[in-house]
């Protein structure tokens, strides 16, 4: 049993294995982005062809980001993170201090130098000392070592850098665990009502500015401004006003109440031989429909056109409501039976003593709404991972290995040897520096 | 903008574009021919193509009072600069102006193809109206930047070990080069003096060294390139800016999204591949501790970051809709 752990731990530790499962990781989400998401099973059949369709419908893959498969493959890096930082990391990024053989380093030199050992010694450990470099001596079975440590306490930078992982880790299954998000529409002059928290928006009034741009390729009319003006009612009862804008959400309660989408409603009006017969019942949103009473025939509303081109009878390109239409479609039972443009106020004849006028619109405003308490979490997560990252980036830890030896009563041999926890080379030019300045500095001498 | 300022910016676009082409033949020379002339020529050009390109875009903003960087152009043309900044601070401390034909070359095609995306200056749309813009924006396009230099740094390791790898089994003779192959102590170094050029110091092509001894040409030229240990920790130190940069962008677009979307993370196409970029230099960063997996296999592993550098900056703008795509 325990066997089986110990192999397990160290499958998962092993850095192959971990960084196999960052290229799972990595795939998956590049496959997320390629395929489009959150589509249905005909978008896929489409859009891939009916064998491609049914495997990514099979495989989840239109909704990976919540799939098991890449919420499983996230939890495996966890445990293989966790299981290398204590295996790996910890023991072979702080090692004890222990002697080498010097000559085996691939970075290392020796210095012969005039003087007896002890004060050779001395000089070496206040030479690095002098250079910010960390002394420490130990004595291993009668010989004396000298450390030289820089950036020593950079060695845990790649720790800092797992436990921000697992931090973030841990503040979106909070999120998953506790918090809640949706969206909802209100009509100008309506309320809605966030179901989990009972929080009441009253959209007074939603306002927007388009401006046309002269641009090389013509007329471009862009989006300056979205924003609602409502009265929101938290928990307390009391009524607030709360302005909302794009990147300027409200907060409610803990709730974050944010500026999404806006449109335009549409009042329907359907008579038959001049008489009211329903039609929705309350302002259809685009995309919304009614069935016509006693048959089959239904009508969709489609898209708003804010201006109709007068010269060719089509929607224009000015999407603000100057002579406003819509676009509609009609069905007979699932299948289309055409698409209409209807100018606004103008009633048309739909056949059989029916008439369609679409009568006014109303603007509404769209909504999402999130309450997140994993976010502090995610935030300090963020900040310990970007902390790790840089400190095992910038700060290169690096050890000296120095063993004095007398070579006569006169001439004392310094052999030095550096280790890094990046390789060697990149350390090759500072030690030549390095070792180049104590030789400067001890003049070298030319035993025997 | 009033013709003279108008004026002014194409001004600073033509100076832009012909300096980074002078700068880039000339870099291209020096790589060719190391002639010590040639760069001194193309480093000044390189220089002031980007004092021109910063010029303009802050030109732009001062005259227009409109953020450049809310469309492709602008962003395009900051890459570039970028791009050229990086290289240049990078060639200061470790000698990488052997590199600039290349970068210099992506550069100004980078900014070539922004302007095709110029439309003159435009307000911002609503999402694209906050203080982020100005800290999220930079730090990606730098990130972005930085890659684009150590791509140009892992091609370089790729094609050298490829055409060592080719005498290799050519079996060229290795008299004398063997001795000094492989790891090399600091006394050896020392032996080479204090001043020997950049990546002389240990020899990891025996191949080629031993090919170049023998008078090939070809060889000659190459072994005068840094060696691949040292074209290697080239490599590493720049995507050690880039990746906590990228880090670093992800965070702030995230914030930016909290604010402007309701969730700090929403799934669109343009965060997940930047994540996606994330984890694959990531998994470099790790491979990168493993000595024997240092190397050629990390040099490739940084090109599949670029491309997918590419894939997330270009790529999701052009291919794939999403919350981002407000830049086409
Ligand atoms: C998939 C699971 C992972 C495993 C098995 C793993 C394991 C390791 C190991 C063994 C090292 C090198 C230790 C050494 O050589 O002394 C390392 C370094 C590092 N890891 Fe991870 N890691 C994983 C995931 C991550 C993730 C997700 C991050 C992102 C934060 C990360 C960030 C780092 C950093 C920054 C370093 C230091 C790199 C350097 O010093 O050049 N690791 N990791």
């Amino acid at each position: 049993m325990r066997e089986s752990w110990a192999e397990l731990v160290g499958l998962f530790a092993n850095v192959a294995f971990g960084v196999s499962l960052l290229a799972v990781w990595g795939f998956l989400t590049t496959l997320g982005v390629v395929i489009e998401q959150g589509k249905d099973a005909a978008f896929y059949a489409a859009a891939y062809g009916p064998p491609l369709g049914r495997l990514i419908e099979r495989l989840d893959v239109g909704n990976i980001y919540h799939s098991a498969a890449y919420v499983g493959i996230v939890g495996l890096i966890v445990c293989s993170m966790t299981a290398a930082t204590f295996t790996k990391v910890i023991p072979r990024r702080i090692p004890r201090l222990h002697p080498v053989k010097i000559a085996a380093i691939p970075l290392h030199a020796t210095v012969r130098v005039a003087g007896d050992v002890e004060s050779v010694r001395e000089r070496i450990a206040s030479f690095f000392a002098e250079r910010g470099w960390q002394v420490r001596k130990r004595d291993f079975a009668g010989t004396e070592w000298t450390f030289a440590d820089k950036n020593n306490w950079a060695r845990r930078g790649v720790l800092v850098a797992h436990i921000g992982f697992v931090i973030i880790a841990t503040g979106t299954t909070i999120y998953w665990a506790k918090g809640y998000s949706g969206q909802f529409a209100v009509l100008s002059g309506a309320t809605a009502t966030i179901p989990e928290n009972g929080v009441k928006v009253d959209l007074r009034r939603f306002a927007y500015r388009i401006d046309p741009i002269a641009t090389k390729s013509g007329t471009v009319y862009q989006p300056i401004d979205y924003v609602s003006d409502a009265t929101v009612t938290g928990r307390d009862g009391t009524p607030r006003n709360a302005v909302i804008r794009v990147n300027q959400p409200y907060d409610a309660d803990g709730t974050l109440i944010y500026q999404a989408t806006y449109g335009f409603a549409i009042d329907f009006r359907l008579s038959k031989n001049g008489k009211p017969v329903p039609s929705g019942g309350h302002p259809l949103k685009e995309g919304e429909g009614f069935v016509i009473d006693g048959t089959s025939r239904a009508i969709q509303y489609q898209r708003f056109v804010g201006t109709i081109d007068r010269a060719t009878g089509r929607p224009g390109a000015d999407p603000r409501p100057n002579d406003p239409g819509v676009v509609i479609e009609a069905f007979d039972g699932d299948a289309s039976a055409g698409t209409a443009l209807l100018a606004l106020g103008r009633p048309v004849s739909l056949g059989a003593g029916y008439t369609l006028e679409a009568a006014r619109y109303v603007l509404y405003s769209g909504f999402q709404y999130r309450y997140d308490p994993g976010i502090p979490v995610v935030g300090l997560g963020a900040f310990v991972l970007l902390a790790g990252l840089c400190v095992s980036m910038y700060f290169l830890p690096a050890r000296l290995f120095v063993l004095v030896r007398p070579v006569d009563a006169n001439v004392t041999e310094v052999g030095i040897a550096a280790t890094t926890v990046k390789g060697y080379d990149v350390f090759e030019d500072r030690f030549r520096e390095i070792v180049a300045a104590l030789r400067r500095s001890e003049g070298e001498a030319h035993g025997p | 903008m009033d013709h003279n300022r108008q004026l002014l910016d194409q001004s600073l676009l033509v100076v832009g574009t012909a300096t980074y082409v002078m700068s880039a033949l000339a870099l291209f020379g020096y790589f060719l021919t190391r002639k010590p002339l040639l760069r001194s020529i193309g480093m000044p050009f390189a220089l002031a193509g980007c004092v021109a390109q910063f010029a303009e875009l802050g030109t732009r903003w001062w005259m227009t009072g409109v953020w450049p960087l809310t469309n492709l152009y602008g962003s395009l043309s900051l890459f570039s600069a970028l791009s050229v900044a990086i290289f240049l601070i990078f060639a200061y401390r470790y000698d990488l102006a052997f590199l600039g034909g290349f970068v210099l070359t992506v550069a100004a095609i980078a900014f070539a193809y922004g302007m095709t995306w110029n439309e003159g200056t435009m307000p911002a749309v609503p999402a694209l109206q906050s203080y982020w813009i100005k800290i999220h924006v930079p730090i990606v396009i730098a990130s972005y930047a930085s890659f684009m230099v150590a791509f140009c740094v892992s091609l370089m390791y790729l094609f050298k070990a490829a055409v060592e790898n080719r005498y290799a089994r050519r079996g060229a003779p290795l008299s004398g080069a063997v001795a000094a192959a492989g790891p090399v102590g600091a006394d050896a170094m020392s032996a080479l003096g204090d001043a020997p050029g950049i990546g002389t110091i240990r020899n990891d092509t025996p191949a080629l060294t031993s090919a170049a001894a023998a008078g090939d040409a070809t060889a000659v030229w190459l072994a005068g390139l840094p060696s691949l240990a040292r074209l290697d920790v080239m490599q590493y130190r720049i995507i050690a800016v880039g990746l906590p940069l990228l880090a670093l962008g992800i965070i702030t677009g995230a914030m930016w999204a909290k604010e402007a979307w309701g969730a700090y993370w929403q799934f669109d196409a343009k965060e997940n591949a930047a994540l996606a970029s994330w984890i694959v230099y990531a998994v470099y960063m790790h491979l990168h501790t493993r000595p024997r997996w240092r190397g050629t296999r990390t040099a490739w592993v940084s090109v599949i970051g670029f491309a997918s550098i590419v894939f997330c900056y270009l790529g999701v703008n052009i291919f794939i809709s999403g919350l981002h795509s407000y830049k086409m």
